[in-house]
Parts: C-alpha cells; structure tokens; sequence
C-alpha cells in the first residue's frame, strides 16, 4: 500500500492502466445509457422533423421547412373528425373511469377489509391480460349479446355495442380504470388518518370531512389518474381496432390505416398532432402534481 | 366547564382487552395524564373518550350525560394528535377556524377568537402560513390552539410532545400546562414519558395491559407505588425482598430480610409472615464509611456492601453497591462523595423513606 | 384505588354497538366497477372460451353445436404450421426481453443512482415512449428503417456508402427494433423501483472489501435488483407475445406471429372460433412460460434475499 503510492503518482504501469481501465468501463458505461436515450427519443423526433419538412420523404440533410402537411391534415376531413372523435371519446372514458376509480379506491383501501387484495387485483386484470385479447373477447361479447338480444325479441336496433360509440368507450373505460386506480388508491394509502379524525374532533360530519379534508389532499392523486387515463385512451389501439364501427374511427386507427398503404408526411403531421396532445397533458400533470405521481 | 367520568370502561379487539375495566373521574380544570409503557391502552382510552373508537362496554360521562354512541363530532371535544394532523392544504388560519366554521360560528367572530388563540400561542403573525412552513414546536402549537380556539368541554391530547426534540419537549410541558390551567379546561393527557407526566399532572393514572394500576398525584405515584412496574417505570428502585416480621411504632413495620432486618413505613394493615417488597428510591440511601452508632435502635436502616462501579452524572454520583447474599443496591449520592470502587460501605436510609409492595 | 373493576352499568354500550349486520352502504362505491368488471371482463373472457369449441360455418360466425376440432386443427396440423408460428412468437419473446433487460439496466441504474438536476427530464425521456400511441412510435421507425425511401438507406446510398437498399423493415430485424424501442420503458421502470430500494452503502462497502465497479455492480447490485428484474422480464415478454401493431406495421406480412396470426382469421379470414382457439393456445403457453420462469426465478430470489 504505502509504497504503491508513489508510483501511481508518476503514473506507471499497474496503478495507471487501472485507471485507465476504470475510466475506459465508466465511458462506455455512460456512452450505453446516451445510446438508449438516443435510441427512445429518435423516432419522435424524427416524426416531429418529418412533418415540418418541404419534400415527400424525410432526407439527410432535410429539404427545408414546410407547413404543407399540416394543411393538407386540417383539410383532411377523415382525419379531423378522428381527431375530434378521439378527443371526445379519450375525455367521456376518463370522466368515467375516474369516478368509477375514486370510489372503488376508496372501497379498497377503506372499507374493503380481508377482501383487500383479491378485489385490487380484480380491478388491475384489465391491465394484467393482454389488451389484444381483451379486445377479442369484447368483439364475441358484444356480438353474442346483440344476438341474445335479438332472439329475445328486443330490436335495438343496427347493434348496441358494435358499431357503437358505447361499445368502445366502454372498452375504453376498462383500459383505464386500472390506472386510475392505481393513483387514487396510492394517495389513500399514503394519506394520513389522523387528519380526518382532527376534523371529526373539529366537529365536521363524515362527509365534510371528505369534502373539505379527504378529497383535497387526495386530488393530486386523482388529477395524475385522470390525466394518465386520458393519455392511455387518446393512444389506444387494439380495443379501438377490433371494436370500431363502420365510419368510426379513432385518431390511431385513421392514422394507421393510413400509413399502411400511403408514405405521404401527412401522418407525419398527424402523429405530430397526437404527440403535442399528449405532452400537453403531461405538462399539466407535472405542473399541478409532478410526473413521480404517475404510477404504471 | 366540564366533569369527565368513565365507568367500567372496555374495549376488546378480537380477544385482545386493550383495555379493562377503567374507572376513573375527572374534576373540573384537572389535567390527567394517563401513562404508561406502549400497548397499555392509554392511546385507546383517549381515543374512547374522544369517540374514534366505541368501547366494548362501560360509559363515558360528559358532566352526567353519556356520550357513548355519539359520533366524534358531536361531543365538543378539542384533540391534539402526536403528528399534529395539521391540514396541510390550509392555512394556519384556514387550520384554526376550521372548528369554528363547523360549529357555525360568525366569520366577524371566528376573526376575532383566531387572533386572540395566535396571540395566546405567542404565532400572531404566522397566519397566512401553511403548515410545511413551520418548525416542529410552531406547529406543535398551532395543533393546540386549533384544538382550544372551539372552546371544547374536553382537551385530549395524544402524546403532544413525543415529536419534538429533548430541549424543546421540557420548554413545551411548562408551556401547555400554564395554557391549561389558564384557561381551566378539563384535559385527559397522554404519555409515555413519566417525567412529562409528572411536570404537567394534577393527576396520573398509570396503566399497564389495559389496566389502571395506580392513580395519584405526582408525588404520591413516586413515593408510594402501588406495583413493581409502577416503581420501575417511573423512576429508579432498589427492591428487597421480605417478610413482615410485625407492626412497630407510629405505622412502622419491620421485615426479614436477606441483608437483615429492615424497617419501614405502610399506610396499610399487614400480616404478619407476609411475603412482600421493600422498594427505596437510590436518592433515599446514604453512602457512610462507617457503620452509623446505633442501627439497631433509631428509625434507619443500614446494609453493609462494597462499591461495585461507580458513575459520574454531574448533578449526582451513581454507585452500584454489591451486599450480602447478591443483592445490588443502587445508589445515587451528591457529586462531592468520595467513594472508589472497591471501597466497603455502608448503605442507610430512613424507614420513612422506604415503602412496601405487597406482591 | 387499584384495579376498581366493576360491572358496568347496564345498557352501556350495547344500544349503540357498531356492529349491525346485513346492508352496508359503502358498498354503492364498489358494486359499478365490480358490476362493468364481471358484465364486460369476466363474462366476456368466459364466453370466448366458449367461442373457442363452437363447431366453424362458412355462412355464419359460427354453427351450433360444439367441438374440439379447433384446438386440434391447430396443434395437429401437419406442417406444423401454427405451433411454428407460436414457437417464433416465444423466441421473439424472449429475445425482446433479453435485448430490453441488457439495455435498460445501465439505464435504471444510471436514473437510481444519477443527482443531475436534470433527473425529471431523463425520467420524461423514459416514460415519453410509453404516452406516446404506438401507431406514431412505428410511423416513426418507418420513416428512419423505411426499405426504400428510409432516412438511413436513402443517407447510405447518397453517401455512396452502399449500392442498393438495405432491408431494414419488413423483416424480423425491423420488428425487433420497433418491440425493444416500445417495451424498454417496462423493464427500466420495475427495474429504477428496485434498484433505488438498494441501499447505495452496500456498494460502498462491496467497493471498500476491494470490488470494482464492474464486480460490485455484477455480485451486489444486479442480485438485488432481482425482483425489478423479474417483474420487468415478465412484462416484457408478456406484451411482446401479445402484440399486434409493431409486427403488422414494421413486419408486414412477412413475420406472422400468434397475434397477427388471430386477427387475421377474424376479421380477414371470418373464422372466430379457430380464431379464439388460437388466441387461447397463445395464452397457454405464454402463462406456461411465466410460470415456468417465475418458479425458477423465484428460487433464486428467496436464495439472496
């Protein structure tokens, strides 16, 4: 030890080669990490360049900037009324799913007693089976119901589920409670009794205390929930595929039957479009409650 | 003001007694400290008494009305809880009139009593603060004052101090106490540091596995304990084993013992042949070099042994006394005393000092 | 003054016991997602493995009557065609998950262990792909891996670099770089959550007995990650096999995996109870591997912890 000292000061041989080593292990240590972070964030970026650019397919070096393909997507009514479709559908299954969450993560943590953990996992299986799956049974579903239907007498006419907004925003619903409740039933679990029971003893009944105690504290939990499943439902796409109708289609499904067959950079504009919407919210989630209260 | 009286209190969980049989009355502007180890019950009572938790059986008495069955909210009560339980999303002042706002109170009125209970608190200008904004001791007091400004018929308060650091926690005791005797508000205290208990209580009610052992005042508690854990959780003890020989003079006994004859003082009557328990406090005992004159005659007790270790706490000198038969005294002396380890001794202390256990 | 037990006085606290049996209304919180969950999951699901034995019929969904034929037809074929089928869907599987456990552990380790103040930004960069639809994560790996007009070949060829395009997309090769690209946020997320419940002083001590990096890394930190690293390969190998979009847009119809393979005799092919058949042999299998792994893994969990 002692006499090792030295010779590293002048740099010699086995103590210089270890360092050497050490910082040769450390570089391509983090030159692995700058890689995966490349490799995560390029496509999106490479699409946010792509709509901007003048010609029909994006090169190296681009050929200068354009807005055409934003024009030629708002005049597209196909994809204007998906977007809308999409925005309007993403918004009724997050009101949805958020107040079936709250009040089903108030069950669980609260009341539910030995039955906690069979009913949590219960309300996460949507997320535990594949979505793929969930959406092929939905599609037999809706049609074994309609038929069931039929043969009882009742016609309600060209299909309840299929070909119906209800039909997939309830598979939407479905897709997304669990992440709603995964974040309400955090903030529950973290939330700290002895508040209520100071304002019981303050003198306020069962429900102001929910209202005026319980319900603030818990919102950044249920804003974080409501915002992720507004996300989850903007972007889905196997639920929407097999259970869209005949003229419905969602932002994803249109912007994936288009870029099937056609390479023109108006998807480009789209997907641009789609990531905007999505960063929107997680910047409004970050503001009000901070990104660390997303729970996947 | 209010009378709290509890009859026959219970309250199992399961097949566990959290607590058994409590009986006690509270006066009027009496501050009660209930204490005791973790797990004694003390928190449930409290709990009881403010109804977050109904009893198994028994009654709990607000000035002759029952109280139980009657939710939290009903009972008039001020609570102050170990965490504080500030509301983190309001004000101090949107925390202090919470209460009043639930009792109805006028917005001029609830103004008004806010500024006088922050005056009171000594945190006049702290109003507009949320309570991540303050120390531990500020919120510690804006807890209280939350709790006092709905001018409760009960003060509960569960363990108020145990968060705040050493210096702090005894400035507190001294702080509390004047607010409540000031204000005269019946309070049901509780703890699990004895010497809090002591600083702050009219009365303690010691309790252990859900059972009152002995309720007195501070002076009472420690001088004549009524049970080895009430001895040995409140303070040091020396005990010696004995059996009463027979009454003496002016309500003296004298015991058999292992190191010898002993005598000392009971309230109570004895039998003779009973086994039983000296206790004497290490302050009680005087360290000699010599054996006193007459330690047969007079009211002193004296137990020869030779210092063990010995321990210097600034105030007090701490020795460890090894007598006959295996008995270890300890002893706590004036720092000037001059005694070395190895030293030979001689213990004594006066009857009226020592007291008896019966087991 | 000790222990004054007495018998409390009558009519106590029985009048207004907590205990009351029978309705409870906080129940009306729970019975609307218990009640959607049973009607539109659990049912469904029930009702497809009821899909899965109906006899086929080339005019309707299906015909009366049931059958085992639909399994048979699928593990009996004679080609061997649809077990095949399953068996790349396994190994892609698999190689995903490999391919997202090697790349995304320096990732996580990096984003425990990291004090920049740029923290929540790399946290952003982690969970961008994941908000992002999947449709525009693919489009975008079109646009780059595009085998004609593709950003990389069309810089290769202007660049002389190559003479004609590369295949970049349309192959097994396109399809796995689209599934790491997606599937890499749910192995780095387990794996942050359990490397940052490692106490960095384990570290400090393994680096104090004399360990480099490396061997701290390999003998203290990987083991105890253990859990993240299970959780995170399962998920990752579960939505692999059942994925659907990735293959489709960056593997056209040349790779045929187990899902493609059941959309397509649904709404292509009208053949839903073959369909469901397939769809439930999938399923199977895939749980049969997550079992098989967790039991193994499992063991070697519970032997460091």
């Amino acid at each position: 030890m002692t006499d090792e000292a030295p010779r590293e000061a002048h740099g010699t041989a086995p103590a210089g080669g270890g360092r050497l080593r050490r910082r040769a292990g450390r570089v391509g240590y983090l030159g692995i990490v700058v890689l995966v972070y490349v490799y995560l964030l390029t496509p999106l970026v490479i699409v946010v360049l792509a709509s901007v650019n003048a010609g029909e397919f994006l090169t190296f070096p681009p050929e200068g900037f354009s807005l055409r393909w934003y024009v030629s997507f708002f005049e597209s009514e196909a994809f204007m009324g998906s977007l809308f479709f999409s925005l309007r559908l993403a918004f009724f299954a997050t009101i949805v799913s958020t107040a079936l969450g709250v009040a089903v993560a108030l069950y669980v943590v609260r009341f539910a007693g030995r039955w906690r953990e069979r009913l949590r996992l219960f309300i996460l299986l949507p997320l535990l089976l594949p979505e793929i799956l969930t959406a092929i049974a939905l599609l037999f579903f809706y049609y074994n119901a309609e038929a069931f239907f039929r043969a009882m007498g009742f016609d309600l006419g060209s299909g309840v589920f299929r070909n119906s907004v209800l039909g997939l925003l309830i598979g939407h619903v479905l897709i997304t409670l669990p992440f709603v409740f995964l974040g309400i039933s955090a903030s529950l679990y973290n939330f700290d009794r002895s508040l209520e029971e100071a304002a019981r003893s303050l003198g306020a009944s069962r429900l102001t205390t929910f209202r005026r105690v319980t319900l603030p504290i818990i919102k950044p939990g249920i804003i974080a929930g409501a915002l992720l499943a507004f996300i989850i439902s903007f972007d889905l796409f196997n639920i929407s595929l097999l259970l869209k109708g005949i003229g419905i289609a969602t932002l994803p499904i249109q912007l994936f039957d288009y870029v099937r067959w056609e390479f023109d950079p108006t998807a480009a504009a789209v997907a641009t479009v789609s990531i905007v919407i999505t960063v929107i919210a997680i910047l409004i989630t970050e503001k009000l409650v901070g990104l660390r209260s997303l729970r996947f | 003001m209010t009378e709290l009286a509890i009859r026959g209190l219970s309250k199992r969980f399961g097949d566990v007694a959290a607590v058994d049989g409590f009986e006690l009355r509270i006066g009027d502007h009496e501050l009660i400290s209930l204490l005791g180890p973790s797990g004694c019950g003390k928190t449930t009572t409290l709990r009881c008494i403010a109804g977050f938790e109904s009893p198994t059986a028994g009654r709990i008495l607000f000035d002759d009305r029952d109280v139980v069955g009657l939710p939290p909210e009903r009972r008039n009560i001020g609570m102050v809880f170990q965490n504080y339980a500030l509301f983190p999303h309001m004000t101090v002042r949107q925390n202090l009139a919470f209460g009043l706002e639930m009792r109805g109170v006028s917005k001029g009125e609830i103004g008004q009593r806010i500024a006088r209970v922050l005056e009171t608190v000594q945190l006049g200008d702290l109003g507009e603060r949320y309570p991540r904004q303050l120390s531990g001791g500020q919120q510690q007091r804006i807890a209280l004052a939350r709790a006092m400004v709905v001018e409760p018929s009960i003060l509960l308060l569960d363990e108020p101090l145990a968060n705040l650091d050493a210096k702090l926690r005894e400035e507190m005791r001294f702080f509390v106490r004047s607010l409540q005797k000031r204000v005269g508000i019946t309070t049901v205290y509780v703890t699990h540091d004895q010497a809090e208990a002591m600083v702050i209580s009219d009365r303690i009610v010691v309790m252990f596995d859900g059972r009152i052992h002995q309720v007195g005042a501070p002076d009472e508690i420690y001088s004549r304990p009524v049970s080895r854990e009430v001895a040995n959780f409140i303070g040091l003890s020396n005990f010696v084993d004995g059996r009463v020989l027979g009454a003496g003079d002016n309500g003296e006994f004298r015991l058999e013992t292992q190191v010898g004859t002993l005598r000392c003082a009971y309230s109570e009557t004895l039998a003779e042949g009973r086994e039983v328990a000296l206790i004497v406090r290490p302050e009680a005992i005087v360290l000699s070099g010599a054996a006193p004159a007459d330690s047969a005659g007079s009211a002193g007790n004296a137990i020869a042994g030779r210092v063990s270790e010995r321990y210097f706490l600034g105030n007090i000198t701490g020795y460890r006394i090894a007598c006959a038969d295996g008995l270890v005294l300890q002893v706590q002396d004036d720092p000037w005393a001059g005694f070395g380890v190895g030293d030979e001794v001689w213990c004594t202390f006066d009857a009226a000092h020592a007291w008896i256990i019966p087991d | 003054m000790t222990n004054s037990v007495e018998v409390p006085a009558a009519g106590g606290a029985s009048a207004s016991g907590p205990a009351r049996k029978g309705w409870n209304p906080t129940l009306f919180l729970v019975f609307p997602t218990v009640g959607l969950l049973a009607a539109f999951l659990v049912f469904p699901y029930l009702n497809m493995v009821v899909m899965s034995f109906r006899n086929p019929s080339t005019s309707q969904v299906f015909a009366p009557g049931f059958t085992l034929g639909n399994y048979l037809d699928a593990l009996l074929d004679t080609d061997l065609y649809y077990l095949e089928i399953l068996l790349d869907t396994m190994v892609l599987g698999a190689a995903t998950t490999a391919i997202c456990l090697v790349l995304g552990f320096p990732v996580a380790y990096h984003l425990a262990r990291t004090s920049s103040r740029f923290k929540s930004v790399l946290y952003a960069f982690v969970l961008s792909p994941l908000l992002v639809g999947v449709v525009v994560r693919c489009y975008g790996w079109i646009i780059i891996l595009g085998n004609n007009d593709g950003l990389i070949n069309t810089t290769l060829m202007d660049l002389g670099i190559i003479e004609s395009p590369l295949a970049l997309m349309y192959n097994t090769f396109g399809v796995s770089v689209g599934l790491v690209h997606i599937f890499l946020p749910f192995m780095i997320l387990p794996l942050l959550g359990a490397i940052q419940s490692i106490d960095p002083a384990l570290e400090e001590a393994a680096q104090s007995l004399g360990a480099s990096r490396f061997r701290t890394m390999l003998r203290v930190v990987f083991p105890l990650s253990l859990p993240g690293v299970q959780a995170g390969t399962v998920l990752v190998f579960v939505l692999t096999i059942s994925s659907y979009v990735i293959p489709i847009l960056l593997g056209g119809f040349s790779v045929m995996i187990m899902p493609t393979l059941v959309v397509q005799q649904l709404m292509d092919a009208m053949l839903w109870p073959f369909g469901a058949a397939l769809a439930f042999i999938l399923s199977i299998a895939g749980a049969l591997v997550v079992y098989v792994y967790f039991r193994l893994t499992s063991r070697a969990i519970r032997g460091i912890a």
